[in-house]
């Protein structure tokens, strides 16, 4: 491995030109993996916010703590305690989780495929059977993250060094031009997530085995002011926001299983929401 | 360069910035009883204890625990839940013990008599190929007999 510096961020400005750490639950395995090269990493645990108070949530605190929290809501604490593993979640901050990398093996397998830069998806004629639905006509992999099915849903908002956005405008669909999926840029920091008390909440979550795994399909609800928000996890290159429907979906020859999930998840989360 | 208490010992770690706190233990400590199986975090085989707190140590970086409490499975040497694990049975091949039992131990210690729900939830993150779970479970339910 490389030589690798590390140094404790004194503030939250004090990270450009060096890859921030927190937990590492992603940092660490993308590093020895050889995905992610790092010169400098810098540890953040210092600066980064860590408490649960009402509707403000640090981006330190783990998965752990909030899949507890009873001020955290239920799709919130569902989708904490349905993600990763327990040692994961002990680990890993609810901001790292939102900037976790695909799990589509041809990334991982550092393929040159669009997402690393290359001018192919290999898994769109290839392996597709875990990768997207929806919006995978460039790239097809799917997102992983629970917790940011389940903070779309609640339509939270989040604090960075930088600025304040809803959590859709941290997610971005890949281009030709731009292969990022989020918006993030480099020494912005997410601080604190602003996740207001909906009228009722819930997470579904379908996977290939009853406990650690990610998203087969996840689907979050939430109701406020009489409305309902849907978003999804695993389905898209970035964590969904369901509008019009699920008839937009553009499912591969081998997942279109994805899609009937995706439909009896939607419709049991409303259910469940509507108290049926 | 970091200093890490190892099961009530202080110790000073040479090892690189990368290197991991599961490498550490093993080949400059010598305290080989924790486990590296799929050395990406997934299998749970590499848990140790970290100010009381169940982690891998397989993608945690040991200069990321300078000053830290750990605690390894050569720390629970006379834990009843050890003993337990012998009585029920709960291995085969025996090289997800270790791990096993550092996140039994964590589980027994936030609540002596957990449901079976709670067993299954809190030891999801340790995978055996051997498929010992029906034994690990008993020996977590009866650690206290």
């Amino acid at each position: 491995m490389r030589d690798i510096e590390l140094r404790q961020a004194s503030s939250t400005t004090d990270v450009d030109g060096a890859t921030p750490i927190h937990g590492g639950t992603e940092v660490v395995p993308l590093i020895r993996a050889g995905l992610l090269k790092a010169d400098t990493l810098v540890d953040i645990r210092g600066v980064i916010p860590r408490g649960i108070d009402g509707a403000r949530i640090g981006a330190g605190a783990t998965l752990a703590e909030l899949e507890c929290d009873p001020q955290v809501p239920a799709a919130l604490r569902e989708a904490c305690k349905l993600a990763a593993s327990p040692q994961l979640r002990n680990m890993g901050s609810v901001g790292g989780n939102l900037l976790q990398a695909t799990r589509c093996w041809y990334w991982r397998l550092d393929w040159p495929c669009r997402l690393h830069g290359g001018d192919e998806c290999f898994a769109r004629d290839g392996e597709h059977r875990e990768h997207a639905i929806i919006a995978n006509d460039f790239c097809a992999s799917a997102h992983p993250s629970d917790v940011a099915a389940a903070l779309l849903a609640l339509d939270a908002t989040l604090r960075t060094n930088r600025r304040e956005l809803p959590i859709a405008d941290l997610y971005r669909l890949p281009t030709e031009d731009d292969r990022r999926t989020t918006t993030l840029e480099s020494g912005e920091l997410i601080l604190e997530l602003n996740v207001p008390e909906p009228e009722g909440s819930v997470y579904l979550k379908a996977m290939e085995r009853k406990r650690w795994a990610f998203p087969m399909v996840g689907v979050a609800a939430a109701r406020s002011s009489g409305v309902t928000r849907v978003a999804l996890a695993g389905v898209a290159p970035i964590p969904w926001l369901l509008q019009g429907g699920l008839d937009q979906a553009t499912p591969l020859p081998r997942n279109a299983y994805k899609l009937d999930v995706a439909k009896t998840l939607v419709q049991r989360a409303e259910t469940a929401l509507n108290g049926g | 360069m970091p200093e890490v208490n190892v099961n009530g010992h202080a110790y000073a770690v040479h090892g690189a910035v990368g290197t991991t706190l599961a490498e550490a233990l093993r080949d400059e400590l010598s305290l080989t009883g924790t486990k590296v199986a799929c050395g990406e975090g997934h299998c749970g085989a590499c848990t140790v204890l970290v100010d009381g707190i169940p982690t891998l140590s397989c993608i945690t970086l040991v200069h990321a625990v300078d000053g830290a409490k750990v605690t390894t499975i050569e720390g629970l040497r006379d834990h009843p839940m050890v003993y337990s694990f012998v009585r029920a049975d709960a291995l085969q091949c025996g090289f997800c013990t270790p791990g096993q039992i550092i996140s039994a131990v964590a589980l027994v210690d936030s609540k002596a008599a957990p449901s079976t729900e709670e067993i299954r939830h809190a030891m999801a993150g340790n995978l055996c190929r051997c498929g010992a779970y029906p034994k690990i479970e008993e020996a977590i339910r009866t650690w206290q007999d």
